[in-house]
């Protein structure tokens, strides 16, 4: 069984149930619709971000470098006026941008402790500044992206991306398939390994592991999910702009995380749903919703330590 | 360029770069004794300009709003340290991450409710208003000079604070052996609520010195706080004279990239900063 604690085998199934059934009775184009398919999305960055920060124990506060890539990459490969195919172009971008996160992950993994966070921070900045400052890209405004991919598979089509429901189905299954993949990967022999390089490095490394070499790894895995959660935000928004890469969009990631329990996988989802539901609730009880959001960040990091998922496991195990 | 533009740019980025300095020696002073990484430090930095600003109006006395909106910010770094920062000595650099993104969300947040989101600026106060001719037809303005010598005077208090006093000696001693000098009979908790409250206000200082040079608005905080991060790292986390010389390259890095090549201005101190951590992945004065 890949889901080791009872908590997420009540909950993941629970969740994903009540997530494939709910849309069925709404509209289509509904306005909830739309928000859950982005939450769903959000969910799959902050997951990635989840496995990057607690469990290969690589703190970094330029996920969102990523999350960018994958919007400005499909910006930069597609022609304008013309509907790609959607999974080859899934294909391109996950490739690209890890092999830019090979790459960049080669660097940054030079340094560690807080000079990893902050070089994470430096390389996502510049990359920002780039787009920020680039003519090509529409500089702070962004690019629009005018035609959806279409998605047909040897001729067979059976999604259509421009139909907000059939959107959503994509998110959710693709939110599934990276919960079940990190969870196999995690209990894997080399998730082990990953384990123990993050618990103990000077030990793993004596067992004859190099470690630097797994690090990379786990960076390329988390850095292409990242992008690929991107690349569908990007595509069910239709543009994509600077503040895709900003520092912002790392922290509230960071905090989705932690918010939902760092390292368990599955509590990104929870935590990703609560700063969601949090952020809608005080946005419409007030204009000055940032004041009861940051109140709230406060509050849950002194009470709940272990975030969402270890209160959870607290109630329900044993 | 010519000699003339090159030594604007040179006072530019050195006044520029003490700036940077002051801001960055609170971060990394509290980093460096208290293991904490404040990111709501641009925040204080944000309220120290606010608060001028404020009393500016009121009062009219540049003098009485600086002092007055120093006090406050010692005042608000004591009340910080007490209520939240207390809480986090024992945890780990994401929980304070996540605290003090909190904290930057609440102090936005007032920012807005208490004085709106229209960009202010404050007068340069009477006595310094006006410039210095530099030759024929061009002249600095005195205020940047001014602030540049404060700058310097500041670094010179916290140099000697630091290495000379007795409280310098705790705080040394504080960042090498914490137990050790809480087994001394030291009473490690009211230090550092006084480094806390000490960083707040170096950081709140820079806000009010910046005020007359810079535009107030909202987000302010953040702009600066990332560029600090720069600085602190360059010159390795945690050191005082690490941070004196981040700050200076960073300042004139960042001045003379906007001259030569504008359209990678923005970029260039963070690729500037890459590079320093490939040739030293712990910055420049690393302990």
């Amino acid at each position: 069984m890949i889901f080791e604690k009872r908590t997420e085998r009540i909950l993941v199934p629970m969740f994903f149930m009540v997530a494939l059934f709910v849309p069925l009775f709404l509209e289509s184009n509904s306005f909830f619709v739309g928000k859950v398919t982005t939450i769903l999305i959000l969910s799959i960055f902050v997951m990635s971000l989840d496995f990057l920060v607690g469990r290969v124990g690589l703190i970094t506060l330029g996920h969102a470098l990523f999350y960018g890539l994958g919007g400005y990459l499909f910006v930069i490969l597609s022609p304008e006026y013309e509907a790609v195919n959607f999974w080859v172009y899934t294909f391109y971008i996950c490739g690209i941008s890890a092999l830019i996160a090979l790459v960049t992950g080669a660097v940054v993994l030079r340094t560690t402790g807080i000079y990893f966070i902050m070089i994470t921070l430096a390389i996502s900045q510049m990359m920002f500044y780039y787009f920020f400052d680039s003519l090509d890209f529409g500089g702070n405004d962004g690019v629009f992206i005018f035609m959806k991919p279409e998605t047909s598979i040897f001729g067979l089509s059976f999604l259509n991306l421009d139909d907000p429901q059939h959107f959503y189905y994509l998110a959710l299954f693709s939110l599934f398939n990276t919960l079940v993949f990190f969870k196999v990967v995690l209990r894997s022999r080399f998730g082990r390994i990953v384990e123990a390089t993050k618990q103990n490095p000077d030990r793993t490394e004596a067992l004859g592991y190099n470690i630097f070499a797994f690090r990379l790894t786990c960076y390329v895995i988390g850095s292409t999910l990242g992008a690929y959660a991107g690349f569908l935000f990007a595509l069910q928004y239709g543009f994509v702009n600077p503040s895709f890469l900003a520092w912002e969009m790392s922290g509230t990631a960071l905090v989705m995380s932690i918010l939902g329990g760092l390292g368990t996988i599955y509590g990104a989802i929870l935590g990703t749903f609560t700063y969601e539901g949090l952020q809608y609730f005080f946005e419409h009880l007030t204009e000055e919703w940032l004041l009861f959001m940051g109140s709230a960040i406060i509050l849950m990091v002194i009470l709940l330590r272990k975030g969402i998922a270890g209160y959870l496991e607290k109630l329900l195990e044993k | 360029m010519t000699t003339e533009l090159f030594f604007v740019q040179l006072i530019n980025g050195i006044q520029y770069g003490l700036l940077l300095f002051l801001i960055a020696s609170g971060l990394t002073l509290v980093f460096g004794v208290m293991g904490i990484l404040n990111l709501a430090h641009g925040s204080m930095y944000m309220v120290g300009a606010y608060l001028v600003w404020y009393f500016a109006t009121v009062t009219g006395s540049f003098t009485v709003s600086a002092v007055l909106s120093a006090i406050i910010a010692l005042t608000l770094g004591i009340l910080i340290e007490r209520v939240l920062i207390q809480r986090l000595y024992n945890r780990n650099h994401l929980d304070q991450v996540l605290l003090t993104i909190g904290m930057i969300f609440v102090f936005n947040s007032l920012q807005s409710i208490l004085f709106g989101n229209d960009p202010y600026g404050v007068a340069v106060p009477g006595a310094l208003d006006g410039g210095i001719p530099f030759t024929d037809n061009s002249s600095y303005p005195i205020y940047r000079i001014f602030a540049a010598l404060i700058c310097v005077a500041i670094a010179g208090v916290l140099y000697y604070v630091v290495s000379r006093t007795r409280l310098g000696m705790l705080i040394r001693a504080g960042e090498s052996n914490r137990e050790m000098v809480e087994a001394l009979g030291v009473n490690i908790k009211s230090l550092y609520t006084i480094v806390f409250a000490i960083g707040v206000m170096l950081a709140a200082v820079s806000g009010i010195i910046a005020a007359p040079m810079r535009s107030i608005v909202p987000g302010m905080g953040e702009s600066v706080l990332i560029t600090c991060f720069v600085v602190v790292v360059i010159g390795g986390m945690g050191s005082i004279k690490g941070a004196f010389v981040g700050a200076l390259l960073v300042g004139l890095v960042s001045t003379f990239s906007s001259v030569l090549m504008p359209s990678m201005s923005n970029m260039i101190i963070y690729i500037f900063m890459i590079l320093v951590l490939l040739v030293k992945p712990q910055g420049l004065f690393a302990k």
